[in-house]
Protein backbone atom coordinates (compact mmCIF):
# COMPACT_ATOMS: atom_id res chain seq x y z
CA UNK A 1 0.00 0.00 0.00
CA UNK A 2 1.53 3.05 -0.54
CA UNK A 3 1.08 5.52 2.25
CA UNK A 4 2.44 9.44 2.38
CA UNK A 5 4.03 9.81 5.73
CA UNK A 6 4.05 14.07 6.88
CA UNK A 7 7.55 14.78 8.27
CA UNK A 8 8.32 17.20 10.93
CA UNK A 9 10.78 19.17 13.15
CA UNK A 10 14.57 18.01 12.51
CA UNK A 11 12.82 15.82 9.55
CA UNK A 12 11.86 18.62 7.43
CA UNK A 13 15.73 19.67 7.27
CA UNK A 14 16.41 15.70 5.81
CA UNK A 15 16.09 17.04 2.08
CA UNK A 16 12.68 15.25 1.16
CA UNK A 17 10.19 17.95 1.96
CA UNK A 18 7.30 18.11 3.90
CA UNK A 19 5.98 14.24 3.23
CA UNK A 20 7.50 11.15 1.46
CA UNK A 21 5.17 8.84 -0.30
CA UNK A 22 6.31 5.07 0.78
CA UNK A 23 5.18 1.90 -0.74
CA UNK A 24 4.31 -0.31 2.65
CA UNK A 25 3.76 -4.19 2.74
CA UNK A 26 0.09 -5.03 3.67
CA UNK A 27 -0.54 -4.23 7.55
CA UNK A 28 2.47 -2.84 7.77
CA UNK A 29 3.54 -2.52 11.35
CA UNK A 30 5.12 0.74 12.77
CA UNK A 31 8.08 -0.34 13.04
CA UNK A 32 8.28 -1.19 9.34
CA UNK A 33 6.99 2.12 8.33
CA UNK A 34 9.55 3.85 10.28
CA UNK A 35 12.59 0.91 8.50
CA UNK A 36 11.01 1.95 4.94
CA UNK A 37 11.55 5.76 6.29
CA UNK A 38 15.17 5.03 7.04
CA UNK A 39 15.93 3.52 3.56
CA UNK A 40 13.97 6.65 2.09
CA UNK A 41 16.25 8.89 4.39
CA UNK A 42 19.31 6.97 2.84
CA UNK A 43 22.71 9.01 4.48
CA UNK A 44 20.56 11.28 6.65
CA UNK A 45 18.51 8.01 8.15
CA UNK A 46 20.01 8.90 11.67
CA UNK A 47 17.60 11.76 11.83
CA UNK A 48 15.54 9.04 12.65
CA UNK A 49 16.71 8.18 16.34
CA UNK A 50 14.28 8.30 18.84
CA UNK A 51 11.16 8.93 16.40
CA UNK A 52 7.87 7.46 16.43
CA UNK A 53 5.03 7.22 13.99
CA UNK A 54 1.55 8.59 14.75
CA UNK A 55 -1.59 9.10 13.39
CA UNK A 56 -4.05 11.93 13.94
CA UNK A 57 -5.39 10.23 17.23
CA UNK A 58 -2.05 9.00 18.83
CA UNK A 59 1.44 7.59 18.83
CA UNK A 60 2.27 4.21 17.66
CA UNK A 61 3.98 1.61 19.62
CA UNK A 62 6.48 0.23 17.23
CA UNK A 63 4.05 -3.01 16.82
CA UNK A 64 1.07 -1.26 15.98
CA UNK A 65 -0.36 -2.23 12.72
CA UNK A 66 -0.11 1.28 10.19
CA UNK A 67 -3.90 2.46 9.93
CA UNK A 68 -5.37 2.20 6.47
CA UNK A 69 -6.39 5.42 6.50
CA UNK A 70 -6.01 9.07 7.90
CA UNK A 71 -2.58 11.55 8.42
CA UNK A 72 0.20 9.65 9.28
CA UNK A 73 3.59 11.91 10.72
CA UNK A 74 7.29 10.72 12.03
CA UNK A 75 7.41 12.55 15.04
CA UNK A 76 11.10 13.36 16.23
CA UNK A 77 11.64 13.86 20.10
CA UNK A 78 9.46 16.62 21.30
CA UNK A 79 10.37 19.73 22.96
CA UNK A 80 7.38 22.13 23.24
CA UNK A 81 6.59 24.56 25.49
CA UNK B 1 -11.18 28.15 21.82
CA UNK B 2 -8.05 26.46 19.61
CA UNK B 3 -5.20 25.35 21.95
CA UNK B 4 -2.73 25.06 19.53
CA UNK B 5 -2.82 28.54 17.41
CA UNK B 6 -0.54 30.76 15.25
CA UNK B 7 -2.30 33.99 16.86
CA UNK B 8 -0.85 35.60 20.06
CA UNK B 9 -1.74 34.06 23.35
CA UNK B 10 -4.08 35.75 25.48
CA UNK B 11 -3.28 34.12 29.08
CA UNK B 12 -5.97 36.43 30.86
CA UNK B 13 -8.60 34.80 28.73
CA UNK B 14 -7.52 31.02 30.00
CA UNK B 15 -7.60 32.58 34.20
CA UNK B 16 -10.63 33.93 32.84
CA UNK B 17 -11.80 30.30 31.44
CA UNK B 18 -11.13 28.49 34.72
CA UNK B 19 -11.84 31.21 36.97
CA UNK B 20 -14.73 31.03 39.38
CA UNK B 21 -16.31 32.30 42.66
CA UNK B 22 -15.79 28.97 44.56
CA UNK B 23 -12.15 28.92 42.90
CA UNK B 24 -9.62 31.21 45.89
CA UNK B 25 -6.41 29.73 43.59
CA UNK B 26 -5.78 30.95 40.52
CA UNK B 27 -1.88 29.55 39.09
CA UNK B 28 -1.26 31.07 35.25
CA UNK B 29 2.24 30.30 33.94
CA UNK B 30 3.61 31.81 30.73
CA UNK B 31 6.40 30.01 28.32
CA UNK B 32 8.17 33.31 26.72
CA UNK B 33 11.11 33.23 23.93
CA UNK B 34 14.42 34.03 26.08
CA UNK B 35 17.19 35.86 24.22
CA UNK B 36 19.86 33.79 25.70
CA UNK B 37 20.06 30.51 25.55
CA UNK B 38 23.37 28.26 26.06
CA UNK B 39 25.05 31.21 25.76
CA UNK B 40 24.48 32.15 22.25
CA UNK B 41 22.28 34.92 21.55
CA UNK B 42 18.30 34.47 20.29
CA UNK B 43 16.97 36.40 17.71
CA UNK B 44 13.46 34.07 16.84
CA UNK B 45 12.13 30.66 17.52
CA UNK B 46 10.16 28.98 15.05
CA UNK B 47 7.74 26.47 16.58
CA UNK B 48 6.57 23.05 14.47
CA UNK B 49 3.58 21.00 15.67
CA UNK B 50 1.58 18.19 14.29
CA UNK B 51 -1.43 20.00 14.97
CA UNK B 52 -4.24 17.48 14.61
CA UNK B 53 -2.31 15.10 17.54
CA UNK B 54 -1.48 18.34 19.24
CA UNK B 55 -4.71 19.42 19.83
CA UNK B 56 -6.50 15.98 21.17
CA UNK B 57 -2.90 15.29 23.31
CA UNK B 58 -3.54 18.86 25.15
CA UNK B 59 -7.04 18.11 25.96
CA UNK B 60 -5.98 14.86 27.52
CA UNK B 61 -3.54 16.72 29.35
CA UNK B 62 -5.46 19.09 30.96
CA UNK B 63 -8.49 16.38 31.62
CA UNK B 64 -5.95 14.68 33.66
CA UNK B 65 -4.83 17.00 35.44
CA UNK B 66 -8.28 17.73 35.96
CA UNK B 67 -8.90 14.15 37.70
CA UNK B 68 -5.47 14.14 39.44
CA UNK B 69 -6.64 17.44 41.39
CA UNK B 70 -9.97 19.05 42.16
CA UNK B 71 -8.78 22.02 40.08
CA UNK B 72 -10.04 23.74 35.97
CA UNK B 73 -7.49 23.70 33.81
CA UNK B 74 -6.77 25.30 30.32
CA UNK B 75 -4.12 26.15 28.25
CA UNK B 76 -2.44 27.25 24.81
CA UNK B 77 0.07 26.84 22.73
CA UNK B 78 1.54 29.10 19.77
CA UNK B 79 3.27 28.11 16.86
CA UNK B 80 4.89 29.49 13.94
CA UNK B 81 8.36 31.99 14.42
CA UNK B 82 7.95 33.67 17.72
CA UNK B 83 9.91 36.61 18.86
CA UNK B 84 12.02 37.38 21.88
CA UNK B 85 9.65 38.41 24.14
CA UNK B 86 6.74 36.30 22.74
CA UNK B 87 4.60 33.63 24.88
CA UNK B 88 4.92 30.26 23.33
CA UNK B 89 2.78 28.47 26.29
CA UNK B 90 0.37 29.53 28.24
CA UNK B 91 -1.48 27.55 31.52
CA UNK B 92 -3.78 28.15 34.06
CA UNK B 93 -5.08 26.42 36.72
CA UNK B 94 -7.74 26.94 39.27
CA UNK B 95 -8.82 25.61 42.60
CA UNK B 96 -10.31 25.92 45.84
CA UNK B 97 -6.63 26.40 47.36
CA UNK B 98 -3.07 27.14 46.40
CA UNK B 99 -1.45 23.75 46.55
CA UNK B 100 -3.73 21.97 43.91
CA UNK B 101 -3.68 24.64 41.30
CA UNK B 102 -0.04 25.04 41.81
CA UNK B 103 0.72 21.34 41.25
CA UNK B 104 -1.96 21.19 38.79
CA UNK B 105 -0.23 24.28 36.67
CA UNK B 106 2.97 22.71 36.85
CA UNK B 107 2.13 19.21 36.06
CA UNK B 108 0.53 20.61 32.85
CA UNK B 109 3.53 22.52 31.62
CA UNK B 110 5.99 19.45 32.31
CA UNK B 111 3.39 16.82 30.54
CA UNK B 112 3.14 19.23 27.35
CA UNK B 113 6.70 19.45 27.53
CA UNK B 114 6.69 15.62 27.18
CA UNK B 115 3.94 14.94 25.77
CA UNK B 116 3.31 17.82 22.98
CA UNK B 117 4.14 16.92 19.38
CA UNK B 118 5.84 20.63 18.86
CA UNK B 119 9.51 21.21 17.87
CA UNK B 120 11.39 23.99 18.36
CA UNK B 121 14.07 25.63 15.65
CA UNK B 122 16.12 28.30 17.62
CA UNK B 123 17.50 31.11 15.21
CA UNK B 124 20.72 32.80 16.23
CA UNK B 125 22.13 36.12 15.58
CA UNK B 126 24.37 35.65 12.16
CA UNK B 127 21.25 33.59 10.61
CA UNK B 128 22.18 30.17 11.51
CA UNK B 129 19.45 27.86 13.41
CA UNK B 130 18.92 24.22 15.44
CA UNK B 131 16.30 22.44 16.24
CA UNK B 132 16.73 21.68 20.18
CA UNK B 133 17.04 18.17 21.21
CA UNK B 134 13.85 17.14 23.21
CA UNK B 135 11.71 13.59 24.74
CA UNK B 136 11.09 11.13 22.62
CA UNK B 137 7.75 9.90 22.02
CA UNK B 138 5.81 6.44 23.01
CA UNK B 139 2.31 5.77 23.03
CA UNK B 140 0.83 5.58 26.44
CA UNK B 141 1.70 2.34 28.37
CA UNK B 142 4.35 1.48 25.82
CA UNK B 143 8.29 1.69 25.29
CA UNK B 144 10.04 1.61 21.85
Amino acid sequence: MKRKIYLYGRLRDAGLGSSVALDLPPRATARQALAALKTALGPRGALLSGCALAGEDAVLAPSDRVPARGILAALPPVCGG
Amino acid sequence: MRRITRAALKPAALVAAVSSPRRGAVVSFSGVVRAVHAGRRVTAVAYDCFAPLAEKELERILRQAEKKWPVAAAAAHRVGELRVGQASLAVAAASTHRPEAFAACRWIVEQVKRRLPVWKKERYTGGEGRWLPGCALHRAGSRA
